[in-house]
């Protein structure tokens, strides 16, 4: 008898199952894979799915080497995420190919959203023709990540120290990346961005000097590389490599993060390394140059992609995401695009590691800071100027002559 | 299965009278093979007979369009592309450089250990070990010994007053050092090879041409050297494609760099089906890969028989 009653019991659950609504999921592809950041993810996606039940939100963390390569796979696969975390390089080349999907009318349909308050330099590459494919959501200055000590032992002012003074510019840049370099022997004063200077990260390397300069990598369809202003700055980076010897090398292993040099370029999402780094350390703006100051900025979008099932959720989670309150938690690591946010002492006192002061150099970089140069041949610029930039990192190089050379190979791709 | 056969057969006829006997093994025999061989036409010879039409089209992969082109890929590479020569240049100099240095280290290694002596075993693990080593990890422990400044090679070339290049970052010697490196990882896979060819030669043979006055060199000529032949074959046509298909190698020490000194045919694929998801020139590309090493291989093979006749 118990086993009937039983056996009917499972067969009315079994009845009951199918009553509920089903779970709609919504996949979302990140770089990151640190802990601190998918914790804030997943606390922002839980108040979404408070107000929608039945909705589950998963983020699928892609490492950040081939990100936009497993991201295009996904997509040639049929197996698109609903919404992706879009790098500034790859978005020209997915908007073109209509892949995303028009956010503007759920944004401006959102209660409380107020689309006016982002910044309109930081929306510059997320709007095309009145349609919106993209909200900012870290827009992220480039930075000097410096190694106190090294400088304490150089008996040298940091470079937090000499901007207060309006000292820091490119001359003393050079200047100190060499004192330092003498002070500290068999390490480096500077290291380029992620220790990929001469590889992944070339770009990145010549960036921040050619702006001081006044120059740019392109613009308007015409290679800049070749013009005076960027030829000074990349002969005084030439330099450093190679009579000062006080920037890593080619070929050399010289991590900022494990104290082999006194200053890098980087994001404040790295800020988040820093306490196993074991040294005393700070950040700083870049240094200025002839053209006065010049902050780059990194950038990253949340976008939706239009063959997901469930796009019109996924623009909705978009919304919530970057809302006011959101943009304000995600601050920490990631640097709002939204002047109410900049503007607030709750941004300036946002992360635990970083000292208001030089928080407030980060809020002024990103409302002066002009993007990476985008286009939608990034990927094949990027592998036509490789070989040529390979030239100009040799010790003999004619720095000039390289850089045409580099402006050769891309010119017919812009 | 249990049972004797007998019974067996007698229970399959009762079950399936209108099968004979032969048709229920090959079905059988089928049945065995089936999960291999669904295995083998969907992941290998699905996507051989894909590449063919691939290599006709120009495909983007993000917006999913595929436009029938023709032949356009194929004069795209061998007519206007100044990069693909560039590229077979490289990968001939790869395999110029690899197949005869390998090949050379291999024969006088096993030469050196084919017979018993205290240690032999010591000795052919230490140059088999490489081989079962992860490429990748191979990779990344050269490519911090060959630094230009702080590298273990030109610290113990400092000691003897060398002044050793930059390896890595200048173009001829950065294909010399993924060459070098690379035999020394493979080399130990021929050798195990040439130790049992070497083993295979009856002794007699030795002996009788030593009795005759023969020197050692003359032993080696005359007898080891002939009687390898076949072993040499096979080895250098398992190298020569080896050396063509490098990759990871190249990936991990200096990603076809510096300008493109060791961009080799295997890794300019994968930057163009990959990186600059050009699918269709990918495929054709990997269709001139795939002709190159068969004439290749096909030459080997016939010069080789019209030597041993």
């Amino acid at each position: 008898m118990k086993t009937a009653m039983k056996l009917a019991l499972s067969a009315l659950a079994l009845c009951a199952l199918p009553v509920q609504s089903p779970a709609q999921e919504l996949r979302m592809t990140v770089w990151t894979g640190n802990d601190a950041h998918l914790k804030m993810l997943n606390g922002i996606a839980a108040g979404f799915i408070a107000k929608h039940p039945g909705v589950t939100v998963k983020f699928e963390t892609v490492p950040v080497a081939d990100y936009t390569q497993k991201l295009t796979f996904q997509v040639a696969g049929g197996n698109a995420p609903d919404i992706a975390w879009m790098m500034e390089d790859a978005a020209p080349a997915f908007e073109n190919a209509g892949l995303l999907m028009d956010i503007g009318p759920t944004l401006k349909a959102t209660e409380g959203y107020s689309f006016e308050d982002f910044s309109e330099p930081a929306m510059a590459l997320w709007q095309k023709d009145g349609k919106i494919y993209g909200v900012p959501f870290s827009t992220s200055p480039f930075l000097i990540y410096y190694n106190k000590d090294m400088f304490d032992k150089a008996g040298l002012e940091d470079p937090n120290q000499l901007a207060a003074k309006g000292e820091w510019n490119m001359q003393k840049f050079q200047d100190v990346a060499k004192k330092v370099t003498e002070a500290n022997p068999g390490k480096w004063g500077f290291e380029f961005k992620d220790g990929e200077g001469y590889a992944s990260r070339m770009t990145h390397a010549l960036l921040p000097p050619v702006r001081a300069y006044g120059g740019d990598l392109w613009a308007n369809g015409q290679c800049g590389l070749d013009k005076p202003e960027a030829v000074a700055a990349i002969k005084q980076l030439h330099d450093m490599v190679f009579k000062d010897k006080s920037i890593v090398p080619p070929g050399e292993q010289g991590d900022y993060f494990s104290g082999n040099s006194a200053m890098t370029v980087n994001q404040i999402s790295r800020a988040s390394k820093m306490p196993e780094a074991g040294f005393k350390w700070g950040i700083a703006p870049l240094p200025s140059g002839p053209a006065g100051e010049a902050p780059v900025i990194g950038q990253a979008a949340l976008t939706v992609f239009a063959s997901g099932k469930n796009t019109e959720l996924a623009a909705q989670l978009v919304a919530e995401m970057t809302s006011k309150d959101n943009v304000a938690v995600m601050a920490q690591f990631f640097p709002p695009a939204r002047k109410s946010v900049l503007e607030s002492d709750a941004f300036v006192n946002s992360n635990k590691l970083i000292p208001p002061e030089q928080m407030k150099s980060v809020a002024a970089a990103i409302v002066n800071g002009r993007v990476h140069p985008s286009h939608e041949h990034v990927p094949q610029i990027f592998a036509a100027m490789a070989p040529r930039v390979d030239a100009l990192w040799r010790a003999d190089a004619d720095v000039e002559e390289a850089l045409k050379g580099v402006c050769a190979a891309i010119q017919p791709l812009l | 299965m249990a049972g004797s056969p007998s019974r067996d057969n007698a229970a399959h006829s009762a079950r399936a009278p209108w099968l004979t006997l032969k048709t229920r093994e090959m079905l059988e025999a089928w049945l065995f093979v089936s999960p291999t061989f669904i295995g083998f036409l969907i992941f290998f010879l699905g996507p051989l007979v894909a590449i063919f039409y691939y290599s006709t089209t120009e495909w983007n992969l993000l917006s999913q369009q595929a436009t029938f082109v023709g032949l356009r890929n194929f004069e795209n590479a061998l007519l206007e592309n100044p990069d693909f020569w560039h590229v077979v240049r490289n990968s001939v100099i790869f395999a110029l450089g690899l197949v005869p240095l390998n090949m050379a280290l291999a024969l006088s290694l096993a030469l050196a250990l084919s017979r018993p002596f205290f240690g032999v075993v010591f000795f052919r693990t230490v140059f088999f070990a490489p081989v079962v080593t992860s490429a990748i990890a191979w990779a990344i422990v050269w490519k911090f010994m060959l630094q230009g400044q702080g590298g273990a090679v030109n610290q113990m070339l400092a000691w003897i007053g060398i002044d050793g290049p930059n390896w890595l970052r200048e173009p001829n010697w950065a294909m010399a050092a993924v060459i070098v490196t690379r035999v020394i990882k493979m080399v130990g896979l021929n050798m195990i090879l040439y130790i049992a060819a070497l083993q295979s030669i009856p002794r007699d043979y030795e002996e009788a041409a030593t009795l005759e006055g023969a020197s050692r060199w003359q032993v080696f000529r005359m007898i080891t050297w002939p009687l390898l032949a076949p072993t040499t074959l096979v080895i250098m046509v398992l190298t020569t494609i080896g050396s063509f298909k490098v990759f990871d190698h190249i990936y991990q020490m200096t990603g076809g760099g510096p300008e493109n000194g060791t961009l080799v045919l295997a890794f300019y694929i994968y930057q163009q089906g990959f990186k600059f998801f050009n699918v269709g020139y990918a495929a054709a590309l990997a269709l001139i890969m795939f002709a190159i090493v068969m004439v290749l291989t096909l030459a080997q093979v016939m010069l080789r028989r019209r030597d041993m006749e």
